[in-house]
């Protein structure tokens, strides 16, 4: 056994863990596990029915981000120079 | 008569008190309007699988809310707690209550997500907390919060910038720290599983440095980014001129890991950077778990904030307006309602009424004030509407000023740190003298500098990491994680061993050795007693002693009818006049029944209440402030354990002397105000003792911030709370004692601990500075000593409380 098969077992290996290491801090760090309660209830009530409260729940922002843009083109439209 | 349950909330009552209705063929039964309401609004709205979901949980009936909704609209309010961000979009966080199983959670998610305007909800489901966000002009929180109360549950807004949001944080960054030092702990682990296999049956040097590079490589995030606290609390520690745990932790972990460099750029030696690794990682996930328990009493804090109002009702030329606090000025007349808190200080202008202020003073009798009797902030108007001047605007005010001085005696605390760290601070000095010792005589004897730096260093670390840097840790970790099963949290480990120390324990008497609260003890009862009439009439008021009568009643007497009053009249600090059919009732005290010409015999030390239909005395019921089940007993044992126990009270002589003879406390300080009960403890301090002070009101808090373990009951007040380093959820005061014991345990497993590797360490320390330690022995050694150190930590739980008689 080479050297270098030794270096490349150990480096891939390690390459691999710190992979998933990042990953799990990455959902620590945008609060993943905030609720921990969560991964065993929630899953529970999980249906096609809270699919669609999450569809509509997009649209709701959707629509007031639509909104907010419409407000600030109004705004534009009706902005004159002073003259 | 048979018992069903309420189809909305599930609890049983007799049938003949629930509404019934038909619907398809089903008898539905409900307790109260309330949870009929909710259940046909449910169906309605097509969420009545919420009751396939809830099982068999039963829920708080839905009783209707106060009508305050108008207070959530407010400008004062808004700034307060409401949060704008990018969008323009409206934020708030807000405590559920009445949320009982995973069922209550999914029901209000799924409301609000249907509510108009409302762009985002989550629900914690361990904490009950919410954050919503909503679109401000399409709908007020008044709404929103209406929507959460029309199902039967209620919400109010906290701030989580207070305590949360830090609490999260340092949970998160720690979090963060131990996966990486677990990581690289465990991929050092089979690294050096090699090494070791290595060593006994021969290596090549080549092998050798591919190991000792991928050990480097792994061990030096976590020593620098995992270890980073402890070379920050070292450097604390330096600054203040104190050798803590973390000096020796981050100064053993820093030598072995530059030995263990230099081992592996010579090529001479062992490496010892699993070592390194371990101690970083064990200590973590020690002080993490301290940073846990703080986050679960941070979590039972917020539920009690937020109650105080941020605006109060003026009236200017007799017109009435919401004015929030900070704009309240001097002599503007404020209207108080029933049940309403004070926040601003002021003299009585007009009306009468009794005044709760348990809060300020800690005795549960309510006060009557009158005409240019002055009122406090923190007190509650108890029965009538009262018009007063303001004296203080908001920022002196009672309330704020006693905050102000919590503020500044917490400030001044350092005294415990110290404490708490003498025993560990004292090893570490000496180790790392006898490092410096070692390489100054290596280095005269041999006239090397490497072989003296590598012999110096081989000291640093056999003797520090496992044993001596776990000794401390690992057994108030095992003490606290007892504590915390039993009800007693400690907010932090190294309050044990301070608490061991302790030779005085301060009580205050309300509410900490008594219940805080008024029971009957004495019934004289009269043939013709109704127990229901008398419920109806004491369920109209909100006073301690009406709510005495109230448990009395029912606890002792079955089938309580409800009953409706007539011409119901509360005579303020007296009692209360009702008509029931053509009868007249009377409750209250002697001189409401003497004003009626009814003799009676009000001879006693007791609280009395006299009961009476149609001018006839029918019951007579003696209260008292009852003390606390096992007082007697936990305050005789804590002074087995040779702690001596004082009482604290703002009450007077005669009732504290009462009290403190029934338990068998010596010394009394009675009358005291705050301030007083502050100065008492640092006279103590003057005289050298280590004192405990357990209390529960605001008025306890500056006492308790200034004492040198805090204990609070779970249900004192939040300011009390939040300056306690040891909060009793259960409240017995067999609690206190069990957490004397307990410390002491582990103050005897700690000095054990310490005790052994100090044994281990006139072994083994000699040996390495005569240049004998070789890598099999230390390996050996360490670990088995850091096994011994754990075992005798783990001893701590076989602890047993009760005394076998």
């Amino acid at each position: 056994m080479s050297e270098s098969i030794v270096i490349l077992m150990i480096g891939i290996s390690t390459l691999l863990g710190a992979i998933g290491l990042i990953a799990l801090i990455w959902a620590v760090k945008t609060g993943q596990f905030d609720d921990q309660n969560k991964f065993t209830d929630a899953v529970r009530h999980d249906n096609e029915e809270d699919l669609k409260d999450a569809v509509m729940m997009h649209e709701k922002k959707k629509a007031y981000k639509e909104k907010m843009k419409q407000e600030r083109l109004e705004k534009e439209k009706n902005y004159r120079p002073a003259d | 008569m048979s018992d069903v349950a309420c189809t909305h909330c599930n609890l049983t009552f007799s049938e003949e008190i629930m509404i019934t209705e038909k619907e398809n063929d089903k008898t539905l039964s409900f307790c109260c309007k309330g949870c009929q309401g909710v259940y046909h609004l449910l169906n309605a709205e097509g969420l009545d699988t919420f009751y396939d979901k809830l099982g068999d949980t039963t829920l708080h009936p839905a009783v209707p809310q106060s009508d305050d909704l108008e207070k959530f609209d407010l400008e004062g309010f808004k700034n307060k707690y409401i949060h704008i961000n990018e969008d323009g979009l409206y934020e708030i966080n807000l405590i559920i209550e009445g949320i009982h199983c995973s069922a209550c959670v999914w029901l209000n998610e799924k409301v609000l997500h249907r509510t108009d305007g409302v762009i985002e909800t989550s629900i914690n489901y361990s904490t009950n907390k919410a954050k919503v966000i909503w679109d401000p002009s399409v709908v007020k929180l008044s709404h929103i919060i209406e929507t959460i109360r029309s199902i039967g549950y209620n919400a109010y807004p906290y701030d989580p910038k207070l305590q949360e949001e830090r609490a999260i944080k340092t949970r998160k960054t720690y979090y963060t720290r131990i996966l990486v030092a677990v990581f690289g702990s465990m991929n050092i682990m089979w690294l050096a599983v090699a090494h070791y296999a290595g060593y006994f049956s021969g290596i090549q040097q080549s092998f050798k440095d591919i190991l000792n590079v991928a050990e480097f490589i792994l061990a030096t995030p976590v020593l620098f980014y995992s270890g980073w606290i402890f070379f920050k609390g070292a450097y604390y520690g330096y600054k203040n001129n104190i050798v803590n745990m973390d000096t020796l932790v981050a100064s053993g972990a820093l030598s072995a890991y530059i030995y263990s460099i230099y081992a592996m750029i010579t090529q001479r030696g062992e490496v010892y950077f699993d070592s390194v690794v371990m101690i970083i990682t064990f200590v973590l996930v020690g002080k993490y778990l301290e940073v846990l328990s703080k986050k679960h009493a941070v979590d039972t804090l917020d539920g009690l904030m937020g109650s105080t109002p941020t605006e109060v009702t003026t009236l200017k030329e007799g017109v009435k307006s919401l004015v929030s606090i900070e704009n309240i000025i001097l002599n503007d007349v404020i209207e108080l309602k029933p049940g309403e808190k004070v926040v601003i200080d002021g003299e009585v202008t007009w009306g009468e009424g009794s005044f709760d202020e348990s809060s300020l003073t800690g005795e549960n009798e309510p006060i009557y004030k009158k005409q240019h009797d002055t009122i406090l902030s923190g007190s509650i108007c108890l029965d009538s509407v009262i018009h007063y001047k303001a004296t203080k605007d908001a920022s002196n005010s009672m309330l704020s000023s006693i905050v102000n001085l919590l503020e500044d005696s917490l400030t001044k605390k350092p005294r415990l740190e110290q404490l708490a760290n003498t025993i560990s601070g004292y090893f570490s000095t000496i180790i790392l003298i006898i490092a410096l010792l070692t390489f100054i005589g290596w280095y005269f004897w041999v006239d090397s500098f490497e072989q003296a730096l590598i012999v110096g260093i081989s000291v640093i670390v056999i003797a520090c990491p496992c044993a001596l840097g776990l000794a401390t840790p690992m057994a108030t970790l095992v003490g606290i994680s007892m504590a915390a099963k039993r009800g007693i949290l400690f907010k932090e480990a190294a309050l044990l061993e301070t608490m061991a120390k302790s030779d005085i324990l301060a009580l205050d008497k309300t509410g900490t050795i008594t219940e805080g609260k008024p029971s009957v003890v004495k019934a004289d009862i009269k043939e013709n007693f109704d127990p229901s009439m008398l419920y109806a009439l004491v369920n109209t008021s909100n006073h301690p002693i009406s709510k005495g009568i109230m448990a009395y009643l029912d606890a002792n007497y079955e089938n309580i009818e409800k009953l409706t009053l007539d011409n119901i009249k509360s005579i303020e600090a007296k009692g209360i006049h009702a008509r029931y059919k053509d009868k007249s009732l009377i409750g209250g005290n002697a001189k409401l029944l003497q004003a009626s010409n009814i003799s009676v015999n009000a001879k006693t030390e007791n609280t009395l209440f006299f009961f009476a239909i149609e001018d006839q005395l029918i019951a007579t019921f003696e209260l008292t402030d009852t003390i606390r089940k096992g007082a007697k007993e936990a305050i005789k044992n804590i002074q087995g354990l040779g702690v001596k126990v004082v009482m604290l009270t703002g009450d007077h002589e005669q009732s504290a002397n009462k009290v403190a003879s029934q338990v068998g406390i010596r010394e009394v300080h009675a009358k005291l105000l705050p301030q007083d009960k502050a100065a008492v403890i640092n006279r103590f301090h003057e005289e050298g003792h280590v004192v405990v002070m357990a209390g529960d009101g605001i008025n306890d808090t500056v006492a308790l911030a200034s004492s040198d373990i805090a204990i609070a009951m779970g249900n004192g007040s939040d300011v009390a709370i939040s300056v306690s380093d040891v909060v009793l959820l259960d409240e017995k005061p067999i609690s206190i004692y069990e957490s004397y014991k307990l410390s002491k345990r582990t103050y005897t497993a700690v000095k054990e601990n310490l005790g052994f590797s100090l044994l281990y360490n006139v072994v083994a320390v000699p040996l390495a500075v005569l240049g004998f330690v070789t890598p099999l022995v230390a390996a050996l050694s360490m670990s088995l000593s850091s096994l011994v150190v754990v075992g005798n930590s783990l001893r701590i739980k076989r602890l047993k409380f009760k005394n076998k008689e």
